[in-house]
């Protein structure tokens, strides 16, 4: 019986009809599926966030989404904000505004969210040194490097997989 | 007599942040760390990212599924798609970890050379040159990663199937490498 449609956000944003080919072989792998939806929980909405809500992870998820190009997935990050509850300044964030936090923690948090984005290798010492002087906890340290790992593993597998579903 | 061989150096790992204290871990902590009466000793790396325990739990069981779960893509090839992403991103540390994991799979000392002393750029035989290619884009840039690296990967007799766990390593290693090389640095094993 056919019920509410089974496609997952991977599947959306990678433009996966529900009983194509490339459908059926990630469902092969439910280890991949489920467990990347979980990831997602736990990085975007977890338990215990340790003072970073929901609403400025869902943020910056968006906004890392946009420098990594994918529009579609920063719009979907977009939704879970607003869910979360927005203001100016998140929007702000999210929207990859140059200069989009007012104090010294959120905008340690940003920098470092772009930083590790766009260019990993260039990371040093000095980088988690600056959280620290920000204010950022341990916890708050690797919550956030989580959440920023998460995104750019979740934009290479919708990249990876739209451009299979391309070929023969 | 025998050519000498291409030989990467086991590395240890460590953190710039101090890892949580097994004495004084939650029990949260302990059960994500796996740690038993028996079983008290627990890598830096671990005690590291234990300091959130839910999202530690959860990526090393999606990790583990990507990089050993059974069938799909030879074992050798997801290693070879985690050193490309961790010499893209200069992961000194997982670079090592899996160059020498992948030699030891396929015996190929030859790509791992080339990668070491030449970079990602190659030659190299062909099926390797398409996986390498597809996975040096989809980590440095993904918007340039291209149909046609994917359809290379297809004519050099990759299945679906066995694209996607490619696809998945070279992405779970985009996550490790963002954990493994801001967080801490690489070590000689002698000075741990």
């Amino acid at each position: 019986m056919m019920g509410m449609s089974d496609l997952d956000q991977i599947d959306i944003l990678s433009g996966l009809k529900e009983g194509s080919e490339l459908y059926a072989i990630r469902r092969e792998r439910p280890e991949f599926v489920e467990g990347t939806e979980l990831c997602r929980e736990t990085v975007l909405s977890p338990n215990h966030g340790f003072g970073l809500s929901h609403a400025l992870r869902a943020a910056l998820a968006s906004r890392m989404a946009r420098f990594i190009g994918r529009e579609d997935l920063a719009a979907v990050y977009d939704l879970m904000l607003d869910d979360a509850g927005s203001d100016p300044d998140l929007a702000a964030i999210a929207s990859g505004a140059e200069t989009a936090a007012a104090d010294a923690f959120t905008s340690a948090v940003i920098r470092h969210a772009d930083l590790v984005t766009k260019t990993p290798r260039d990371n040093s010492r000095a980088d988690i040194e600056r959280l620290e002087k920000a204010g950022l906890t341990n916890p708050q340290i690797i919550a956030l490097s989580e959440l920023i790992a998460f995104v750019n593993y979740e934009a290479r597998v919708l990249v990876g997989l739209s451009l299979l579903e391309e070929v023969e | 007599m025998s050519m000498s061989r291409f030989k990467v150096k086991a590395l240890s790992w460590s953190p710039y942040i101090e890892p949580v204290d097994i004495a004084a871990a939650s029990e949260e902590q302990l059960a994500a760390m796996q740690v038993t009466p028996s079983n008290t000793k627990v890598s830096a790396y671990v005690r590291t990212l234990a300091h959130d325990p839910e999202s530690y739990v959860a990526r090393t069981k999606l990790f583990n599924a990507i990089m050993y779960a059974k069938g799909g893509l030879d074992r050798a090839e997801r290693e070879l798609g985690a050193l490309v992403a961790s010499a893209v991103n200069r992961c000194v540390y997982c670079a090592s970890v899996h160059a020498r994991r992948y030699v030891e799979l396929s015996g190929r000392e030859d790509v791992v050379e080339e990668i070491y002393v030449r970079g990602l750029e190659g030659p190299f035989d062909a099926r390797t040159q398409a996986i390498v290619d597809f996975c040096k884009a989809l980590s440095e840039t993904p918007s340039q990663a291209t149909r046609e690296q994917v359809q290379a990967l297809r004519d050099h007799g990759m299945s679906k199937a066995e694209i996607v766990d490619l696809i998945h390593s070279a992405a779970i290693f985009g996550w490790a490498n963002r954990l493994m090389h801001t967080l801490g640095h690489s070590v000689p094993v002698e000075a741990k």
